[in-house]
């Protein structure tokens, strides 16, 4: 909303008697009236949000909270996690054991498991 | 009044408003004692240790015919939905593979797709300005396509992205390209609400993004082009509740943190942050640092944070998939450069209901399912 400092409208002939209302100006007034409101209504809240940071506790509040709410979550993805394991976070992969050696594959097919 | 006394009041205004924004941003920052990376660091904590075979691509679904735009989870069971250039939705099994439906849409420019919560029915939303819904259980037409059960008309602009209110199949929020975002009754296709538009709070560009927060459903986020987030809360359509400043481009992703108290962002500028909801605080920033100009730096697409809000995963328009240490601020793994990674932008991605897979949909017509699959400690 940042405007250049504009003059006051320039070109108005000098005379004594006020021009009448053209519909580009009432137009014009209704516009600019309707924006200075809406401006107003943004101080409003600009000055409230102000006021509220006086109060307002700095960030290393928020990022204690942050750090305390990651940990004891079981996370499928953290190569350590907390527990317990669901064991369907396995139920992307498949695993196949012979009785020679632990083999699994990556299944890339259609499955029975669902 | 006169036309130059009203001029002159704009041109105060204006300067007050400006002045206003600029003691915030000053006093805002001297606010900020300390950041996440920081404090974690303080605590002795040292960044999630991946090997690079970890996080394993376990499925390629494969179908679309042009890119993919947007992607969403049900619930419960493995289903997806994907939106694509090619004028389709498809819902896919996630663990089979296998398409359960594929729904070519009226409008073919569709930008964003969402699952219902109880997963019978899909919306999206798109160039069309409106949001259209289809009931997987429909019977389907002539031609075999499912037809639309309703269509949720009003905006004045493309819709950019939806979501259903978390445990409401009849309520979902739209965010849209004209400034506004919108609460819908599904079942009438009335709007509740209208957030932004004419009131001052509301975004003053482009809407692309919205998230809802599952901890409190009545509030939710929104990024927009006018390089903010805002959050609101749905029972209030009169003001945003709080606008966040930070970002230097659009903020295309918005994601709620796990705890209910804090949101992520992703952004044309490069970079991700996370904000405290409550006090509006910036608590990260997460950017790669990098030599060439900014000009090269590849756009934040999407997020989504793991279950414990650990890991956060962002999509980049160059293909990268960066997986953040969320605490320490460090890249930990990067999906895109393995072998098995996606041949284009990362368009969307999100993760299973229960966090154990993540789906993350590309420019180059795939979706790809990435899970954890090295050994895991539980302690």
């Amino acid at each position: 909303m940042t405007t250049n400092g504009e003059r006051a409208e320039e070109g108005r002939p000098p005379s004594s008697l006020p021009a009448p209302p053209r519909t580009g100006d009432f137009l014009g007034k209704h516009r600019l009236s309707a924006a200075i409101s809406r401006l107003n209504q943004e101080i409003q809240f600009l000055e409230e949000e102000l006021n509220e940071l006086e109060a307002m506790e700095p960030s290393s509040s928020a990022c204690k909270e942050i750090f305390l709410s990651t940990e004891g979550k079981p996370d499928a993805f953290l190569p350590i996690t907390p527990g317990p394991e669901n064991t369907a976070w396995h139920r992307w992969f498949q695993r196949v054991r012979s009785s020679h050696s632990r083999k699994w594959w990556m299944h890339k097919g259609a499955s029975d498991v669902s | 009044m006169s036309f130059p006394e009203l001029k002159e009041r704009h041109v105060a205004a204006t300067a007050k408003v400006n002045s206003l924004r600029e003691q915030l941003k000053q006093r805002r920052h001297q606010l900020l004692d300390t950041d996440v990376a920081k404090y974690a660091k303080s605590q002795g904590r040292t960044a999630v240790n991946f090997s690079s075979t970890d996080l394993v691509c376990s499925r390629t679904l494969q179908g679309h015919t042009g890119k993919v735009y947007s992607l969403d989870w049900t619930p419960e069971k493995n289903r997806i939905v994907s939106a694509s250039q090619d004028g389709r939705l498809i819902i896919w099994n996630a663990l089979t593979s296998q398409k359960t439906h594929a729904i070519k849409l009226p409008c073919a420019w569709v930008m964003t797709c969402a699952f219902a919560p109880n997963g019978n029915s899909v919306a999206c939303g798109g160039l069309d300005s409106a949001c259209s819904i289809f009931n997987l259980n429909s019977q389907v037409d002539r031609d075999g396509n499912i037809p639309v059960s309703r269509v949720l008309t009003g905006h004045k602009g493309y819709v950019s992205s939806c979501q259903y209110v978390p445990g409401q199949d009849t309520r979902l929020i739209t965010s849209s390209g004209d400034q506004t975002c919108v609460l819908w009754d599904v079942t009438t296709g009335q709007r509740i609400s209208i957030f932004g538009g004419e009131f001052p709070s509301g975004h003053t560009s482009d809407v692309l993004s919205v998230s809802i927060n599952t901890s409190n459903s009545n509030m939710f986020v929104s990024g927009s082009c006018d390089a903010t987030a805002r959050l609101w809360d749905a029972r209030i359509a009169s003001r945003a509740i709080r606008t966040y400043h930070g970002h230097q481009g659009d903020v295309n992703a918005v994601k709620f943190f796990p705890d209910g108290q804090r949101f992520g962002t992703g952004s044309d500028d490069g970079t991700c942050m996370l904000f405290d909801m409550r006090t509006g605080h910036q608590l990260q920033v997460y950017s790669q640092q990098l030599d060439n100009s900014d000009q090269d730096a590849p756009i934040v697409t999407s997020i989504a944070f793991s279950i414990s809000g650990r890991l956060l995963f962002a999509g980049y328009s160059n293909g990268d998939c960066y997986v953040w240490d969320t605490l320490l601020a460090e890249v930990v793994l990067n999906l895109g450069k393995l072998q098995t990674s996606h041949e284009g932008r990362i368009s969307c991605l999100g993760l299973s209901d229960d966090g154990s897979a993540l789906c993350t949909g590309s420019w180059d017509k795939n979706l790809k399912i990435w899970a954890f699959g090295g050994h895991r400690k539980v302690i």
